[in-house]
């Protein structure tokens, strides 16, 4: 079976979408979340959405004093691959990316309600 | 601070809607985030990524940064060709020439992709097509430079109708330039990506060893016997490289794997690859020494180094010699580029294609195949040959 390379950042967001897999979130919640930069965590979403890893909508309703936000969480498929190559790498993404570990710190900060 | 976020921020927006539509989102995604991030430096952060992730996804280069370049080069071509007094007969020429030129850049584009489709997509044939436009652009900005010198008082344009004749020649190989330069970077191109790679950079090459060895398109005068002897020596094997390069190039460019072929296509990529030599070598000696010659009025030195290098080798060249200052560009830039290098420009491509398709047919007359690819993906291995009598025991 062909195992996917991820990279340090994407591996960052992987994890941080793992934490809580079931809930929509936000990407500057990630952003806080993974300490990644805009410019690196889009095109990272980007790459995931684009291999049916991730699934992206806006928020339903409009929101008073602010735009819609686009949101983000893993899909079935892009769960079991996030696990697997979490499970191979445990420390690259909380290291390499200077990310840190979801669910230690403000894991739920990004979540959408 | 303030009003450079919003600065970012509408730039971030205008840039959104120049991207594909699928990726219009996620920089709107991003721009949405914005107010979410606290004010300040962090936001003027954000907003930079996002204006970052809209030059990335929607390769701004190749959508908005080519034509761009293109536009300004152009512009720049004109503003510099333009100027001079009304009335001046070589002014005219510099003005039909930016004139003539922007309207052949602008307009063929159309007429070829509709014969060869849209530019491709590789970097390459990006690379092919801007290089090619730029020095179209530099070879019209030296020439107008030249002939502003060469014509101008105390000079007089001789023989008007001659000179306009040779402007009109002049445009036409231009225009056969571009044609050339637009066909091979389509995505239905008459020359395989090899073909166009190895020619282009075998041109440059060439076009600059041809350079090198006679800048102002005249041979070196050198007065010691060891210096005239390596140059007499490097000028023949210059001319030796000159003249086969096209054919290596061909028989190079044949040989790579492809994996779309048909009948004559070798023979036919050697022919392409020829003319993609000739055309990029004629193209770089042309560029490089017109503005050579349109710098001598105004460097010194270059004045200088000309009168002790170039001179006493033939009878136009005994002409330049104890000229000075502006009339030296004038006869220089005049028997160089009217009677030189467009000359150049016209036969060198043609020489090169008719080397190329020379030596691929008979190259493919002799047996000389190239490897070819499987239609459906990349070459299968060889399996290694066993040894004569069977494999060998394992060593200890």
């Amino acid at each position: 079976m062909h195992r996917p390379r991820f990279s340090a950042q994407t591996l960052a967001v992987l994890a941080d979408l793992c934490a809580t897999p079931s809930q929509w979130r936000h990407g500057y919640g990630i952003a806080r979340n993974t300490g990644l930069k805009s410019g690196t965590l889009y095109p990272v979403l980007i790459r995931l959405a684009d291999r049916g890893l991730v699934e992206a909508r806006w928020e339903d309703e409009q929101p008073a004093g602010r735009p819609r936000r686009h949101l983000y969480r893993l899909t079935p498929e892009g769960l079991a691959v996030a696990t697997a190559a979490l499970a191979r790498a445990p420390d690259t993404a909380g290291t390499r990316a200077g990310a840190r570990v979801p669910g230690t710190r403000r894991a739920a900060a990004g979540t959408a309600p | 601070m303030n009003w450079l976020t919003r600065l970012t921020a509408a730039l971030l927006r205008c840039s959104a809607g120049v991207l594909p539509a699928d990726r219009r989102m996620w920089a709107r995604a991003l721009w949405a985030e914005a107010d979410e991030v606290p004010a300040g430096w962090l936001r003027l952060a954000w907003l930079v990524g996002g204006v970052r992730l809209t030059i990335r996804e929607a390769a701004l280069g190749r959508t908005l940064g080519y034509p761009l370049a293109l536009a300004v080069a152009a512009a720049g071509t004109a503003w510099s060709a333009w100027s001079g007094p009304r009335g001046d007969s070589a002014v005219a020429i510099n003005r039909v020439d930016v004139i003539a030129t922007a309207v052949i850049l602008a307009g063929l584009p159309w007429v070829v992709r509709r014969a060869r489709g849209p530019l491709a997509g590789s970097r390459l044939a990006r690379l092919v097509r801007t290089g090619g436009y730029l020095a179209i652009l530099a070879l019209v900005l030296v020439k107008a430079a030249v002939e502003r010198v060469a014509d101008a008082p105390p000079n007089h344009l001789e023989a008007p109708a001659r000179a306009w004749t040779g402007e009109l020649v002049f445009l036409a190989v231009m225009a056969s330039y571009a044609a050339v330069i637009l066909a091979c970077t389509a995505r239905r191109s008459p020359a395989a990506p090899a073909a166009v790679a190895i020619g282009t950079v075998t041109g440059a090459a060439i076009g600059i060893l041809v350079y090198a060895l006679g800048p102002l398109g005249f041979p070196l005068r050198f007065t010691g016997l060891w210096p005239a002897r390596l140059y007499d020596a490097a000028m023949a094997l210059g001319a030796l490289l000159a003249v086969c390069a096209p054919a290596a190039a061909g028989l190079a460019a044949a040989r790579r794997p492809r994996r779309s072929m048909s009948a004559g296509s070798d023979a036919r990529q050697c022919a392409m690859t020829g003319l993609c030599t000739g055309a990029a070598a004629a193209l770089v000696v042309a560029v490089l020494s017109t503005a050579t010659i349109a710098l001598l009025p105004y460097a010194s030195g270059l004045r200088n180094w000309a009168a002790d290098h170039i001179g006493q080798w033939t009878p136009i060249v005994g002409q330049v010699t104890p000229l000075v200052g502006t009339r030296l560009g004038y006869v220089a830039g005049n028997s160089a580029f009217a009677a030189g290098y467009l000359i150049v420009l016209l036969l060198s491509p043609l020489a090169g294609c008719g080397l190329g398709g020379l030596v691929g047919r008979a190259a493919g007359g002799t047996g000389v195949s190239r490897p070819r690819l499987p239609a459906g993906g990349p070459p299968v291995p060889r399996p290694a040959l066993a040894p004569p009598g069977g494999p060998r025991p394992a060593s200890k």
